[in-house]
């Protein structure tokens, strides 16, 4: 929002909203054209750098080159003190934006120390007529694959490993709970009782997953091993619970209920017991995702969520755990923003944008602000899910 | 010679017809770009179908009825619409209920619930939302006696509007039970 203009003295450093972004002028590889592309849009989604246009005004410089026999060199240098950041080599790869992503992270984690995103994926409900099915990309909208053909498909969640994908599905008719094994195709059914089976989010350990079920009455909240074991009952209301969002240690879990009125963001310990009330305005505060920074990150785990103020959808953070705290708006425009999900390194989150009623996927730099536009896709791609 | 030769070029070419075969990958190209927004210059990937497996294998807890969607019969009955964010059956819909209660005793027909939202809340909100719209017109229901073991709900949330303009009359349209006979 307000770019502030630096002093000379560090003319290298841009300050968006009061934090720094490391701008990086990216000369790429020689040799390698697609391995330069890559990189460079890595570096602009990676939230800690920043692309450079200007390479006067870069605090870092990168360069490298693809030699004879294919290997990659890569180095990172300090504009001002001429420091080497970052010197390395790499053996020559058939999968060029894989080694161009393992690059990408390798930078960032030399100037900030900190993880990158540029190896994840993201899980997102493809839009396909009316059907709508369930999809995986790498990050940056490359490779993006189909892997339902179930008609209707929605809420799609990481097992922590990265391995399978648990969603909804309208596969026969009713609404089940799936299994998608990413390796091999293979999917199982978790849950297919009477009634609602929905919103299943693994634990962090990946043991159990958390749902909801209507198959006692309103739709409430239930535990389960991923092996169908150990079924718990969470909540027991008048109201209709949903979304559930494990916290980082897996100790708790926030979830949407509207039992007094209309739905907020609730917090309640993994085996049940009452229930903290997270948010109270705005008026409609839905889709939790709670983030899991990696040890020493810089960032805090936080809950994002999916606010309704004025008619639009709106993202917004609430950053601290204590009960009634305010719901930060981060991402508030013309547009209905829905969907959050987190990075693995908790900086960043996925959502969908809708425009005239056709959703695409975007990125947000929480710390800067900065949205960052993913490829579209046809008819339309909603309900990320951010992977490892 | 000559025939190991014809049967090797023979297997080389069962290889190839196989390998064609066992390629499921399709390559998919999206109905068309959206209209590039404020600094994309990407063009859309084309999306593959990965190797879907065919067989789901059922292991998961609980067990409801098995339906295809070639069972169901639509239209029979009036929806019942509901006011914004509200799963409480309005007084005046109440006799389009007794209807469908009145057809269900002359047989044993097994009977679905279909609850539905409008666009304008979040998709699992929704979903939560139009299973308590489906419950709520299955309880009427069984007030007027029609035994719970005939009756199913699905919640489409907002995902199947049978309106799919964006207004208040779309809306209002969307907000509703559908109540869909079984044949068998």
């Amino acid at each position: 929002m307000c770019l502030l203009a630096v002093s000379a003295a560090n003319a290298q450093v841009t300050v968006v909203k009061g934090f720094q972004k490391r701008l990086v002028a990216v000369n790429g590889f020689t040799g390698g054209a697609t391995l330069t592309e890559v990189v460079r849009n890595d570096v602009r989604l990676s939230g800690y750098l920043g692309l450079s246009k200007d390479p006067a005004a870069a605090e870092f410089v990168q360069q490298g080159n693809v030699r004879s026999d294919g290997s990659v060199e890569c180095f990172v240098t300090h504009v001002v003190t001429k420091k080497v950041f970052m010197s390395k080599a790499y053996p020559g790869s058939l999968n060029t934006r894989r080694l161009a992503h393992a690059i990408s992270d390798d930078i960032v984690k030399a100037i900030t120390g900190q993880r990158g995103v540029a190896q994840t994926r993201i899980a997102f409900i493809l839009k396909r007529g009316r059907d709508k099915e369930l999809a995986v990309m790498d990050y940056d909208g490359a490779n993006p694959r189909q892997f339902s053909n179930d008609r209707l498909c929605a809420h799609p969640r990481w097992a922590p490993d990265g391995t399978r994908i648990v969603y909804t599905s309208y596969w026969q008719v009713f609404p089940d709970v799936l299994e998608v094994n990413l390796l091999t195709g293979h999917r199982r059914v978790i849950a297919r009782f009477p009634g609602l089976n929905s919103g299943a989010e693994y634990s962090p350990d990946g043991l159990r997953m958390a749902l909801t079920w209507s198959k006692d009455g309103n739709p409430e909240l239930y535990t389960i091993g991923v092996d169908g074991s150990g079924l718990r009952r969470l909540t027991n209301t008048r109201g209709a619970e949903s979304s559930p969002a494990w916290s980082p240690d897996g100790r708790q879990i926030a979830f949407v209920s509207d039992e007094r009125g209309s739905p907020q963001v609730y917090v309640i310990g993994r085996d049940g017991g009452e229930p903290g009330r997270l948010t109270v305005s705005p008026s409609y505060n839905t889709e939790p995702s709670w983030s899991r920074p990696p040890a020493g990150s810089e960032m805090r785990p936080m809950i994002a969520v999916t606010s309704r103020v004025g008619g639009k959808f709106q993202i917004g953070i609430v950053e601290t755990m204590a009960t009634g705290q305010g719901v930060r708006p981060v991402v508030a425009d013309e547009a209905d923003n829905e969907d959050p999900s987190w990075s693995p390194n908790g900086r960043m989150l996925v959502f969908a944008k809708t425009r005239n009623w056709r959703s695409r996927l975007y990125l947000l730099d929480v710390v800067t602000g900065e949205q960052l536009e993913l490829p579209a896709f046809g008819e339309g791609a909603s309900e990320p899910a951010w992977g490892p | 010679m000559q025939s190991k030769v014809l049967t090797h070029t023979m297997i080389l070419a069962l290889v190839a017809a196989l390998s064609l075969v066992g390629c499921k990958k399709k390559p998919f190209q999206p109905a068309g770009p959206t209209g590039p927004g404020p600094g994309t210059t990407t063009t859309p990937p084309p999306i593959t179908t990965s190797d879907i497996g065919p067989v789901v294998t059922i292991s998961g807890a609980g067990t409801r009825p098995d339906i295809t969607s070639a069972d169901l019969d639509k239209h029979q009955f009036m929806p019942v619409y509901f006011d914004y964010d509200s799963a409480k059956i309005k007084p005046g819909e109440m006799p389009k209920i007794k209807t469908v209660a009145e057809a269900l005793k002359g047989n044993s027909k097994k009977l679905i619930i279909e609850g539905h939202c409008d666009e304008r809340g979040t998709a699992e909100y929704n979903r939560a939302l139009g299973e308590r719209r489906a419950q709520a017109a299955l309880a009427e229901l069984g007030r007027l006696g029609i035994d719970a073991s005939r009756l199913s709900t699905i919640s489409f949330g907002k995902d199947r509007p049978v309106d799919a303009t964006h207004d208040d009359t779309a809306w209002s349209r969307n907000r509703r039970c559908e109540f869909v006979t079984l044949d068998k």
